[in-house]
């Protein structure tokens, strides 16, 4: 009953895609949970806790629910004298899967979603079902929304990589300090200026690090 | 013998009338004096009226506005000439004017001749003053040490100069010095302040060092004020400082005040009344002083306009950092001299160095900030890793001693970059650390207690080439952007197409209810004639033209119609009223819903 040509076209536009995404994939990897969580570990031998809790909260947003992972961020965090973050049921089911397998259910959800409103208005019979999907499309989609939404703090989060990092009243390297970071601190950033990243601490204390101290968990250039 | 007696007591009378008429005469003589005739506004004159004769003769003092007489004392004299008693009498009245002017005295007898007073603003009274009233001009000149006090000994300024010939911009320290006798000055009213604007101080020191001094056997109180002198343009200037006072000054003249001077008491000269307060400036002895021009010859392209004697250091905020972590470079300018002239940009421009500009701060070693420190810092970051080394940097000032620029010069200094951490962050820490670890391949390194070891599937995970969530990749949001584009558009489609049948559906609705009002109007129409035949024709065609040619099986009142259109044609039966209305009714309701009610 539905007409060929929306069809057809949604046919054209997933073969695009998987093309496009294809393409894309075919450049050489460069992050893997498992390597990040190895290369943390090396960074924890060798002494440098800042990198080390780095490539793991790397590590921990492509494979959020390894309990490696997690343990070594806590025992680095807790080696340095940090706190460790604690996460609630919401957070741990929201981030069950990893941003990959969200990313593909939210457009599951969306199809199934457009396929249950075309078909009601084509034919009203199994309405029932097609309640159903719908509340499922909704579904799939809110979870993502709902783990971009948990996700987001942490993408435009940084690592302190070095001992005692002055944080200043103002952008310039001669600002007057306000306190000191420890290593390994992880930290928010909200504003960059040249050199100098505006952060916040977890203790909602604010000022501008220099970026030689700190080190995104998600590189900018990675970001939207 | 009465007549003669007669004559010789007339002729005794006419002698001792001759004899006495001179002291009559005397006694009626009256004199009036002004001293001084001329006084500064402040000051007061003081009107002598001698009156001689055998008794004081009551005078009236003179009235004239702007100026107050008041008697403050008299005198008395008794001469005794040729036998003759002669008494002469003075009265001291102290004249003081309320306003600036010319002012003319009448004279105290008609005969007297007017006295006339010149009464000058504040200051500008001239040499004939009488010495024993304050004054703001000194009365006498500089002393061999410098000092120069007021007319009445009350207080001095000095201003002391290490040198007499100084170079434009030249920074000196100077001293001035403000002598206070105790008890004649009750207040100072301000700072000291330079006479003319050839120069500047600077850096006065607000509370001044105070000691006391004994000067000709007088108590003063010495306050010592501290600067720098600078000039600001060259030549030969005559420099003086001044400091305003409040002074008390004598009302009585010098003579009469020796006893309360003799006793030093301010108490018994305001007891007495003989001293009322007075706003003075005092001025020092001026000073020669000759300003050199700066020579052009020589001078180095980064002199700032320091002049004085200076020496340069250097050093660095660590001799290690890494790439990346700002530095500080110092300089150290020490020395004595003008330091608010003290300048530099220090290192401008450097290879694999991003500089940024300095800033200075200033130690001073003394109270002017003639001698100190000023150390400028400049942040720097190393852009490369390696060793380096940072140039000597270079200072250039005057020298008024060897009169000749000199340029100062600090070492260069050597500091090893290091590769930034940041570099290092997506890379292993160390060849022998990491290698396997990263990798994943050989035998994990044993790890530390509490650390949990390494994942061995490392190489066999796919990986990303991105740490950002999939949907948040502009790459990735295309299909859910195309999808959404599809499903809106077959949505559209689908409702348009439903639209279009809804259309149609209408239009047919729209022909049923046109006929159904002419069959309406048509049964009406027959009715009211009474026309039995035409009625039931139009109702058969109007129900068989909207029931198509088969009739409604449910439809018994429709058969019924039917047979009483025939009966009506063929055996002219009339329908009674009611029976047209029901029969309308049925066919309305036929017509509308395709049933009746």
């Amino acid at each position: 009953m539905i007409g060929r040509t929306p069809l057809a076209m949604l046919g054209l536009a997933l073969a695009l895609m998987g093309c496009h995404l294809r393409a894309a994939d075919a450049d050489e990897p460069r992050y893997s949970a498992a390597a990040l969580y190895n290369l943390g570990n090396s960074y924890a031998r060798a002494g440098k806790p800042g990198l080390a809790v780095l490539n793991y909260e790397r590590a921990s947003l492509l494979a959020p629910n390894d309990p490696d992972i997690a343990a070594n961020l806590r025992f680095v965090r807790a080696s340095s004298h940090l706190p460790s973050e604690s996460t609630g049921r919401f957070t741990r089911a929201v981030t069950v899967a990893n941003p990959t397998v969200v990313s593909w259910l939210g457009v599951a959800g969306l199809a199934v979603l457009g396929a249950s409103v075309l078909l009601g208005i084509v034919s009203s019979r199994r309405r029932w079902m097609r309640h159903a999907v719908t509340v499922l499309g909704f579904t799939l989609i809110g979870f993502t929304v709902c783990n971009a939404v948990i996700l987001w703090p942490t993408l435009h989060a940084a690592v302190v990589v070095t001992g005692a990092t002055p944080v200043r009243v103002s952008p310039v390297p001669m600002g007057d300090p306000l306190f000191t970071l420890p290593e390994a601190e992880t930290v928010k950033i909200a504003a960059e200026h040249e050199d100098f990243v505006l952060i916040r601490t977890a203790a909602g204390k604010t000022g501008w690090v220099s970026r030689a101290n700190i080190v995104p968990v998600v590189p900018s250039e990675s970001l939207p | 013998m009465r007549p003669d007696f007669l004559r010789g007591g007339l002729l005794a009378l006419m002698v001792y009338l001759f004899a006495a008429a001179p002291a009559i005469a005397i006694a009626s003589l009256i004199n009036a004096t002004l001293q001084p005739s001329q006084i500064a506004m402040g000051e007061s004159a003081e009107l002598t009226i001698t009156s001689s004769g055998s008794s004081m003769q009551p005078v009236t003092l003179p009235e004239v506005a702007g100026l107050e007489f008041r008697v403050i004392g008299q005198s008395h004299r008794i001469d005794i000439i040729n036998g003759a008693t002669l008494v002469t009498t003075a009265l001291i009245v102290r004249v003081t004017p309320r306003a600036v002017g010319i002012f003319t005295i009448p004279g105290i007898t008609p005969k007297s001749e007017p006295l006339v007073l010149r009464v000058n603003p504040d200051g500008s009274r001239n040499s004939s003053v009488l010495g024993n009233l304050s004054s703001g001009t000194p009365s006498t000149g500089a002393r061999a040490d410098g000092i120069r006090m007021t007319a009445d000994g009350s207080a001095f300024v000095r201003l002391i100069l290490p040198k007499r010939e100084v170079y434009v911009g030249e920074s000196i320290p100077v001293d001035i010095e403000v002598g206070m006798r105790d008890g004649f000055v009750s207040s100072l009213n301000g700072l000291p302040t330079l006479t003319g604007a050839d120069f500047t101080l600077n850096n006065l020191s607000r509370q001044p060092e105070r000691v006391p001094k004994v000067i000709d056997g007088k108590e003063f109180t010495l306050l010592t004020w501290h600067s720098l002198l600078a000039a600001v343009k060259p030549g030969k200037f005559s420099l003086s400082v001044e400091s305003p006072l409040t002074v008390r000054i004598r009302t009585r003249p010098q003579r009469e005040s020796l006893l309360e001077d003799a006793l030093g008491d301010p108490f018994m000269q305001n007891f007495f009344g003989a001293s009322v307060p007075k706003d003075i400036t005092v001025a020092s002895p001026p000073s020669d002083l000759t300003v050199l021009s700066l020579p052009a010859e020589g001078r180095p392209p980064d002199f700032s306009g320091a002049v004085g004697s200076f020496k340069i250091a250097s050093d660095l905020s660590s001799a290690a950092a890494a790439a990346g972590d700002p530095l500080t470079l110092r300089m150290h300018v020490s020395g004595a001299g003008n330091f608010d002239r003290v300048d530099s940009t220090m290192l401008e421009r450097l290879d694999t160095w991003k500089t940024y500009p300095p800033k200075s701060s200033f130690k001073p070693s003394d109270p002017v900030g003639y001698k100190g420190e000023k150390t400028f810092e400049q942040p720097l970051i190393a852009s490369k890793p390696g060793v380096q080394t940072l140039p000597g940097m270079t200072f250039s000032y005057f020298d008024p001693a060897t009169r000749r620029y000199e340029t100062a010069r600090s070492a260069p200094l050597a500091v090893t970059i290091s590769p930034s951490l940041a570099d290092t962050s997506s890379s292993a820490p160390s060849a022998s650390v990491a290698a396997a670890a990263a990798t994943g391949t050989g035998t994990p390194a044993a790890p530390p207690i509490g650390l949990r070891p390494d994942h061995l599937a490392a190489t066999r995970e796919a990986g990303q080439n991105s740490l950002s969530p999939l949907y948040l990749q502009p790459r990735f949001l295309a299909l859910p952007s195309l999808l959404s584009l599809a499903f809106a558009g077959g949505w559209l489609g689908l409702r348009r197409r439903a639209s279009d049948s809804n259309g149609s559906r209408s239009g047919r609705d729209r022909a049923v209810a046109q006929a159904t009002h002419r069959a309406v109007m048509e049964l009406q129409t027959a009715a009211r004639a009474g026309n039995a035949t035409r009625f039931f024709n139009a109702a058969r065609t109007a129900l068989l033209a909207t029931v198509g040619a088969g009739l409604d099986a449910e439809g018994e009142e429709i058969r019924q119609l039917f047979a009483l259109a025939d009966e009506a044609n063929y055996s002219g039966d009339q329908p009674t009223t009611t029976e047209f209305e029901r029969w309308i009714e049925i066919v309305r309701q036929r017509l509308r819903n395709g049933k009746p009610s």
